[in-house]
């Protein structure tokens, strides 16, 4: 009786295990070049899209899910679904796909920038160049901005849209601090006056390796030496020497006396959000606003920057190479490049996000729509972030400092 | 006597005083020391976890992924841990170091190899493949559990009901299983939130298209605000005790079982 149940039951098993096998391919980019843009939209046309993105943040979570979600459906009848999930396990997927030949997958659009991006265009994850089809792209982007054509050195070459762009900003209590240090110099100073108050993620979190970034910059003879060139160990290793003199010599009046870091850039925040530390930092000029309204940030939270300048990064959409719907993932991309789209993103209340939009190409009122947001007091004002505003250099750099931080500082 | 308070004072402190807190910054704002701040009450975290749309199939795909997983883990756990504990075969050691080897390998070590199968057989991102792949790291432990539990429970008591003639299905439900209980409770409980706690293998078997709870809690791991954790934090408990209870009540349908309806005379 029991054995002629069990027999059943993995019989059963085998039967779902065999069941279900997909078949079919998906169209290919090229395809899609060869027509114009209003048969594309005919085709995305009541279709699905699936937008793989990041989903830690509801600020951005609700602006995917209530206002571009809502319009897509309205203006296309396009249904569009974010799935949450990390941009690593993304690309992991579409590598194991890529291996088993897999030409039908499941994402039609991906958030990615830096490392990701090289290592999905390496490894020919992505589908092609597609920007210069998308009607938007052309029209408010300025194509020849180093911001939007290169991606942590590596070159862009059409196969991402550029979605957001963000800069490094440090964030002070003004209750505590009246005037915030202007330069590194400076801020070795302050900590000497004010030990155990300030402390930088470790070099292997994204924000703490940033951070060394700005350092690098200071210390080489000019940041242009270090972004505008090849990542080269030898001229590297010249300015990363006193780098790690500045680093070791502040490292016994950070918190905790410089014996432990934290680990990721939100136990800094959680940190300075308790009043443990004083300064925290981030990779988002605006991103303050939103912790200051949940409370996890004090009210008297304010941001600056300091010599030589602010790093700042795009972000950008891209589309897989085994995408089913390549004609709505055009379609998508277009539209969350619009200037309505783009507006709605820059608001404090929804994101609060920079855009990467030429604003020489907007019509004037449009300007003017953008201008009069407020995005908030701990922002500071756009003219001073242009002006301080300094390219990241090749990803090389990245895993660089993360390796040398680790013999440097955390071997002595 | 003395012992049982010092237990009960342990246990307070180091496993029901860290609930307490976590239930009480999940409707707080997060708390700021040495400022003298009141606490403020708040219930915006649950009302963000509450807008998430994807919350509700979320928590349906894991209740569901694990009550499979569940299921396949008895069915592999008693009938392997019975093998191994009452008969002798030759290479029954071999075959027990092999059942639990997956233990020793990380399940995303082999992720990729599991991946790669999965679309070659047609299961990559599907609830299906979630399930077996949820198995490789859950079945280990029920097999160990079930091989204990048979171990001492003994041959001769199944032998037992073998002389007084009950059939095998007899035997089982009215002298194995009432004697199994407590490994079921286990068994119930590890499988549970180790299935439910699986964020790679589950991302990249289920591709997106099975989303399950840690795929929308996890992101928001990277949140610096306390409360919204806590608040994720109460709400993936739920699916555990929940399922816990579940099982209690169809324990108690056991024959010899203790139930407030029968007469404990």
């Amino acid at each position: 009786m029991m054995k002629k149940l069990y027999s059943m039951l993995l019989f059963f098993c085998f039967a779902l295990l065999t069941a279900c096998n997909q078949t079919g391919s998906s169209t290919n980019l090229q395809e899609l070049k060869d027509r114009d843009w209003s048969t594309i939209v005919e085709e995305a046309n009541g279709s699905e899209v699936r937008l793989y993105m990041w989903g830690g943040d509801e600020g951005i979570n609700e602006y995917i899910d209530d206002w571009l979600q809502p319009r897509l459906q309205e203006e296309f009848n396009m249904t569009l679904e974010r799935v949450p999930m990390n941009t690593e396990e993304i690309l992991q997927k579409l590598q194991t796909e890529k291996q088993a030949d897999k030409q039908t997958g499941t994402i039609d659009i991906i958030w990615l920038n830096g490392e990701n991006f090289k290592n999905a265009k390496d490894h020919e994850l992505l589908a092609g160049s597609f920007t210069d089809q998308l009607p938007n792209f052309n029209k408010y982007y300025d194509n020849e901005d180093p911001a939007i054509t290169t991606d942590f050195g590596t070159e862009v070459e059409g196969m991402e849209a550029p979605w957001g762009k963000v800069q490094f900003v440090f964030h002070y209590d003004r209750a505590k601090i009246d005037h915030p240090p202007q330069s590194f110099d400076e801020l070795q100073q302050w900590i000497e006056n004010n030990p155990q108050e300030f402390t930088y993620p470790a070099a292997n979190d994204f924000t703490g390796n940033a951070f060394l970034r700005h350092l690098l910059y200071a210390k080489a003879e000019k940041p242009s030496a270090i972004y505008a060139q090849p990542f080269d160990q030898k001229q590297v290793s010249e300015a990363g020497d006193p780098m790690w003199t500045y680093l070791q010599s502040i490292q016994s009046d950070l918190w905790r006396s410089g014996e432990h870091y934290p680990n990721r850039l939100e136990e800094l925040d959680q940190l300075y959000g308790e009043g443990e530390v004083s300064m925290t930092m981030g990779y988002n000029e605006a991103r303050a606003e939103s912790l200051i309204e949940e409370g996890v940030f004090p009210e008297t939270t304010e941001s600056f920057v300091m010599e030589p300048g602010s790093i700042g990064n795009t972000h950008f959409l891209s589309i897989p190479y085994n995408s089913p719907n390549k004609a709505g993932a055009l379609v998508a991309i277009n539209d969350m490049l619009s200037p309505e789209a783009q507006l709605e993103k820059l608001k404090p209340e929804v994101w609060g996000e920079s855009s990467p939009i030429n604003f020489d190409e907007l019509s004037k009122s449009q300007k003017e729509q953008f201008e009069s947001v407020d995005r908030g007091n701990s922002v500071l004002d756009q003219q001073e972030l242009e002006e301080t505003f300094l390219p990241e250099a090749e990803a090389e750099y990245v895993d660089w400092i993360e390796e040398e931080w680790m013999n440097e500082l955390v071997q002595n | 006597m003395k012992y049982k308070i010092l237990f009960y004072i342990i246990a307070g402190l180091l496993f029901v005083s860290p609930v307490f807190v976590l239930l009480l910054q999940s409707i707080t704002t997060p708390w700021r020391f040495q400022t003298a701040q009141e606490m403020n009450v708040q219930l915006k975290s649950f009302a963000v976890l509450w807008s998430d749309p994807n919350l509700w199939t979320a928590t349906i795909g894991s209740i569901v992924i694990g009550a499979f997983v569940l299921l396949f883990n008895f069915l592999i756990g008693i009938t392997a841990g019975k093998a191994l504990a009452l008969y002798s075969f030759k290479g029954r050691t071999l075959m027990e170091a092999l059942l639990l080897a997956p233990l020793l390998i990380p399940v995303l070590a082999v992720a990729m190899g599991l991946h790669l199968l999965m679309i070659r057989i047609g299961l990559a991102d599907t609830w299906i493949g979630v399930t077996l792949v949820h198995l490789v790291p859950t079945v280990p432990y029920s097999i160990k559990i079930f091989h204990h539990a048979y171990s001492q429970l003994g041959k001769p008591m199944i032998e037992q009901a073998q002389i007084l003639g009950a059939s095998e299905r007899k035997q089982f439900l009215t002298v194995e299983l009432p004697l199994l209980k407590n490994a079921i409770r286990s068994v119930t409980f590890l499988t549970i939130v180790i299935s439910l706690s699986q964020y790679a293998i589950t991302a990249i078997i289920g591709g997106g298209s099975v989303v399950t709870l840690p795929m929308v809690f996890f992101p928001f791991l990277d949140t610096a605000n306390p409360s919204i954790m806590a608040a994720f934090s109460v709400w993936f408990a739920a699916p555990p005790l929940l399922m816990y209870i579940l099982i209690e009540g169809l324990l108690s349908l056991l024959p010899y079982s203790q139930t407030p309806w029968r007469n404990r005379a």
